[in-house]
C-alpha cells in the first residue's frame, strides 16, 4: 500500500543551521501519526516540507507516493493543513471566514455543512454570526479545525491542534480524529500533549534536535503506553 | 483567476470596513475637489482677465489716430496664450512663466530673458494643484492603505491559512495586486473626470486619455512597489518605514538632485549677467533712432551706390526708415541669438531633469503630465518664438511704412514744421497689419511623442517591480 505521507532521509538546512537531519517515517492511509518533541525540535518544519513551503536539502518527502518537489499543487490539494497558532480574519464571522477560505480551496460548502462541522468542534451556535475578533483562543482554534475538516481531504496535517482547547473539547477532538481515521483519512499531528498523543495516535514519533530519536507503535488492540513515551521523552530531553 | 478575485474582494471588504481607509479616501476626495475647483477658478479668472486685457490692448492700439509709424513701434502690444484645457489639472510651467508677454520695438519680450535659475520646467512645486496631489499625496495614501496588504496576514497568522488552501503564492500576490489596482482605479476617477471635462472643452481625446493612463501607470508603479516590499520584508513596520523612505527619496530628494544636476551641468547665467553682456554687444550695433550713427556708414555707402545717389536725400525711400528696419533686424538677430542660447540651455536642463525620471517615477510622471497638458517648457519656448516672430513682423511692417510712405525731408523737419509733421503721419488703417495672434497648442500626436520617454520610464519601473513581485512571491512562506 502506498503511504499517504512519507519522509525519506529528510534533511533541511535553514539559514545555515541544520533543522532536520535524516528523518524517515511513513503515515499509512487511515493512520494517525503523532509527532512529539521539545520546542524547536523541528516538528512544524517537518509539516511545512510536506506542503512544499520548505524544500529538503537532502532526501525527499512524498505525498500519496509522489515527491512533493515534483507536484506541489497535487500535494497541497490532498492536504488540509492546520497551522500552528492558526488565525482567521477578525473582521469576519465564522461563516464568512469558512466561506472565504473554502472558496480559495475551490470548495463550495453549504451553510448546513458549515454548521455540521462547527457542531463537531462544539463552537457555540450564538458565536458563529459574530466577528471572530470577539472569540476566545479556543473558539478561534475550533473554527480553524472546522475549516480543515470542511476541506474534506484524504490527509490532515495538524500543528498543535489541541492548543487552546479545554479538556472536554480535547477529548471530543480526539474522538473525532479517530472517526476520521476509521473513515480512511491519514493524520499527521504535532503535539506537546504526550498523554493525548498516546490516546489517539497509532504511532508516535519523538523528534529531538531535528532527528527522529524514537518511534512507538501500539500493540494490536491496545493504546501506546504513555509512561514509556514520557520516560523516553524526558530522558532524551535531559540528555 | 477567480481565487485572485476572491482575495481582492476580501481585501476591499476589509478596507470598506476600516475607518482609516474611509477617512483617507474622504480627505483625498476633498483635497482633489478643492484643488480642482481652485485651479479651475484661477484658470478661468486668468482667462477672463487675459481676454479683457487683450481686447482693450487691441482696441486701444487699433483706435490710435494717424501717427508717425515709429511712435507705434514703441506703443507695444500684448501677446496672449489661452491655457490648454488640461492646464486646469496641471498648470506646469505656466504657473511660473505666466501666459502673456508684452511686445515692443527694439526689445525682445521680457519673458524670454527671465532668470534661467528660476527653474521653470524643473518640477518646481508651484502651489497645490490636482497634479501635485496625484504626484505626491496619492502615493503616500496608497502606502498607508496598502503596506499591510500581505504583512497584516503574516502578522495575524492568516497567511499560513491562506497558503494552506492550495492557492499558489503567485495567485495570492495576484489577488493582492488586484486589490491595490482597485484602489488605484478609484484614485483615477477624479483625473478621469477632469480629463473628460478637458476633452469636452476641446482637448484631443488622445492626450486626455494618455493623461489618465500616465497617472494610472504612475500609481500602478507605487502599488507594485508596495506589493514588492510586502513580499520581501517580514514586518509591517519595516515595510512602512522602507516605503516612506522610498517616497521621500523619489518624490522629494531625487527631483531636487535632478534640478541641481541640471543647473550644475549647464551653468546658465543669471539675468543680470546676460543683460550686461548683451548690452555691450548691442552698443556696437548702433542706435537705430539716429540715422547718422557711424555704425550705419557702411550700409549708407552700399545703399547709395546701389541707387547711384550722392546723398541720402536723393534716395527713393526714407533713409531713416531704412536705418530703423536695418538696425531692428541686427538687434533682433543678436537678441534671438541670446534667446536661442538661453532656451537651448533651459531645454538641456529640463532634459537632464527628465533623465532623473529613471530614478524617480515622480519626476517621470511630472514631465509626461506637463507635456501632455501642453504646459511644458517646450511649448512655452514655442510660444516665445512665435511671439517674437510676431513682434519682429509687426515692427518691420511699421519700419517699412516709415521707409516707403514718409519722405526723408518731411521726417527730418517734422518737429519744426507742423505741416511736415502732419505729412509724416500714416493712416491708422495702414498698421492694422497686426495679426490676431492665436497660439495653438502642439497637436496631440506631437505631445504624445514627447511624453513617450517619461511614460516608457514608468512602464520600465512597472516591469521591474513586476519581476520583483514574481520573485518575491516564489519565496513566500507562511
Ligand atoms: N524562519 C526561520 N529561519 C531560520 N530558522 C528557523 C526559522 N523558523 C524556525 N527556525 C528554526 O528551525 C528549528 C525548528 O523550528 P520548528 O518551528 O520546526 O520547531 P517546533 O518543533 O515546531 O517547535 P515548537 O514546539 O516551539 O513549535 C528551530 O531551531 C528554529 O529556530
Ligand atoms: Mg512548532
Amino acid at each position: 500500500m502506498i503511504p499517504a505521507l512519507e519522509a525519506r532521509s529528510l534533511s533541511l538546512v535553514r539559514d545555515g543551521t541544520t533543522v532536520l537531519e535524516d528523518v524517515s517515517f511513513t503515515v499509512a492511509p487511515g493512520e494517525i501519526y503523532a509527532l512529539l518533541g521539545g520546542n524547536g525540535a523541528g516538528k512544524s518544519t517537518t509539516l511545512l516540507t510536506f506542503l512544499g513551503f520548505l524544500a529538503p536539502s537532502c532526501g525527499s518527502v512524498l505525498v500519496n507516493g509522489r515527491a512533493v518537489a515534483e507536484d506541489v499543487d497535487g500535494a497541497r490539494s490532498a492536504i488540509a493543513y492546520l497551522p500552528e497558532a492558526a488565525s482567521l480574519y477578525g473582521h469576519l464571522d465564522a461563516y464568512e471566514n469558512l466561506g472565504y477560505f473554502l472558496d480559495l480551496a475551490a470548495r463550495k460548502v453549504s451553510r448546513a455543512a458549515m454548521d455540521e462541522a462547527l457542531d463537531q468542534v462544539a463552537l457555540p451556535r450564538e458565536a458563529r454570526g459574530r466577528r471572530m475578533q470577539s472569540y476566545s483562543k479556543g473558539m478561534r482554534q475550533k473554527t480553524a479545525i472546522a475549516l480543515a475538516l470542511l476541506r474534506d481531504t484524504p490527509i490532515l496535517l495538524l500543528d498543535e491542534p489541541t492548543s487552546g482547547l479545554d479538556p472536554v473539547a480535547i477529548d471530543e477532538f480526539h474522538d473525532m480524529l479517530k472517526g476520521l481515521a476509521d473513515a480512511g483519512r491519514s493524520v499527521l499531528m504535532v503535539t506537546h500533549d504526550v498523554y493525548g498523543a498516546c490516546q489517539v495516535a497509532d504511532r508516535v514519533g519523538l523528534l529531538r534536535g531535528g532527528r527522529l530519536v524514537g518511534s512507538f507503535e501500539a500493540a494490536a488492540g491496545e493504546r501506546i503506553d504513555t509512561e514509556t513515551v514520557h520516560a523516553a521523552f524526558a530522558a532524551r530531553e535531559a540528555a | 483567476m477567480s481565487a485572485g478575485l476572491s482575495i481582492a474582494r476580501e481585501e476591499w471588504r476589509l478596507w470598506a470596513r476600516s475607518r482609516v481607509v474611509l477617512l483617507a479616501g474622504v480627505i483625498v476626495a476633498v483635497l482633489l475637489v478643492v484643488t480642482s475647483a481652485l485651479t479651475a477658478l484661477r484658470v478661468a479668472d486668468e482667462a477672463e482677465a487675459r481676454a479683457a486685457r487683450q481686447a482693450s490692448a487691441e482696441a486701444t492700439f487699433l483706435a490710435q489716430p494717424d501717427r508717425h509709424p515709429h511712435r507705434m513701434v514703441h506703443y507695444g502690444h500684448y501677446a496672449f496664450r489661452t491655457p490648454p484645457p488640461l492646464a486646469a489639472f496641471d498648470p506646469g510651467v505656466d504657473a511660473v512663466t505666466g501666459q502673456s508677454i508684452f511686445l515692443e520695438g527694439h526689445r525682445q519680450n521680457t519673458a524670454m530673458f527671465a532668470d534661467a535659475r528660476a527653474g521653470a520646467d524643473l518640477g518646481g512645486f508651484a502651489g497645490l494643484t490636482p497634479a501635485n496631489i496625484y504626484q505626491l499625496l496619492l502615493p503616500l495614501l496608497l502606502i498607508i492603505i496598502g503596506h499591510g496588504v500581505l504583512l497584516r496576514e503574516r502578522e495575524s497568522g492568516t497567511l499560513a491559512v491562506l497558503l494552506a488552501q492550495g492557492q499558489s503564492a503567485l495567485t495570492l500576490a495576484g489577488g493582492k495586486a488586484l486589490a491595490l489596482a482597485g484602489v488605484v482605479g478609484a484614485f483615477l476617477l477624479p483625473v478621469t473626470a477632469l480629463a473628460a471635462y478637458g476633452a469636452a472643452r476641446g482637448e484631443p481625446a488622445l492626450t486626455a486619455a494618455l493623461m489618465v493612463a500616465g497617472y494610472g501607470l504612475y500609481l500602478a508603479v507605487w502599488a507594485a512597489l508596495i506589493l514588492a516590499v510586502s513580499l520581501w520584508v517580514r514586518q509591517r513596520s519595516v515595510a512602512l518605514g522602507v516605503l516612506i523612505f522610498v517616497w521621500l527619496l523619489t518624490a522629494l530628494v531625487v527631483p531636487r538632485l535632478g534640478i541641481n544636476a541640471g543647473s550644475a551641468a549647464i551653468d546658465a547665467p543669471g539675468k543680470i549677467e546676460s543683460d550686461l553682456v548683451m548690452l555691450a554687444e548691442q552698443r556696437k550695433l548702433g542706435d537705430g533712432h539716429n540715422a547718422a550713427d557711424p555704425a550705419f556708414a557702411a550700409l549708407q555707402k552700399q545703399v547709395l551706390e546701389q541707387y547711384g545717389a550722392e546723398k541720402v536725400e536723393e534716395l527713393p525711400m526714407n533713409w531713416r526708415g531704412v536705418v530703423a528696419g536695418y538696425s531692428e533686424k541686427k538687434l533682433t538677430d543678436l537678441m534671438n541669438q541670446y534667446a536661442e542660447k538661453r532656451m537651448a540651455q533651459e531645454a538641456e536642463q529640463s532634459r537632464i531633469v527628465t533623465l532623473f525620471g529613471f530614478a524617480s517615477p515622480t519626476l517621470a510622471v511630472g514631465a509626461a503630465s506637463r507635456t501632455l497638458a501642453g504646459t511644458d517648457l517646450a511649448t512655452h519656448h514655442r510660444f516665445l518664438r512665435e511671439a517674437e516672430a510676431l513682434r519682429f513682423d509687426f515692427v518691420q511692417g511699421l519700419n517699412d511704412l516709415h521707409a516707403t510712405k514718409l519722405t526723408f525731408a518731411d521726417d527730418a523737419k517734422r518737429s519744426a514744421d507742423p505741416e511736415a509733421e502732419k505729412r509724416t503721419r500714416v493712416n491708422a488703417a495702414a498698421w492694422r497689419l497686426l495679426d490676431d495672434f492665436r497660439f495653438v497648442p502642439d497637436p496631440a500626436a506631437a505631445r504624445a511623442a514627447r511624453a513617450a520617454l517619461p511614460l516608457a520610464m514608468l512602464l520600465g519601473w512597472l516591469v521591474l517591480l513586476g519581476g520583483a513581485i514574481v520573485a518575491g512571491a516564489r519565496r513566500l512562506r507562511p
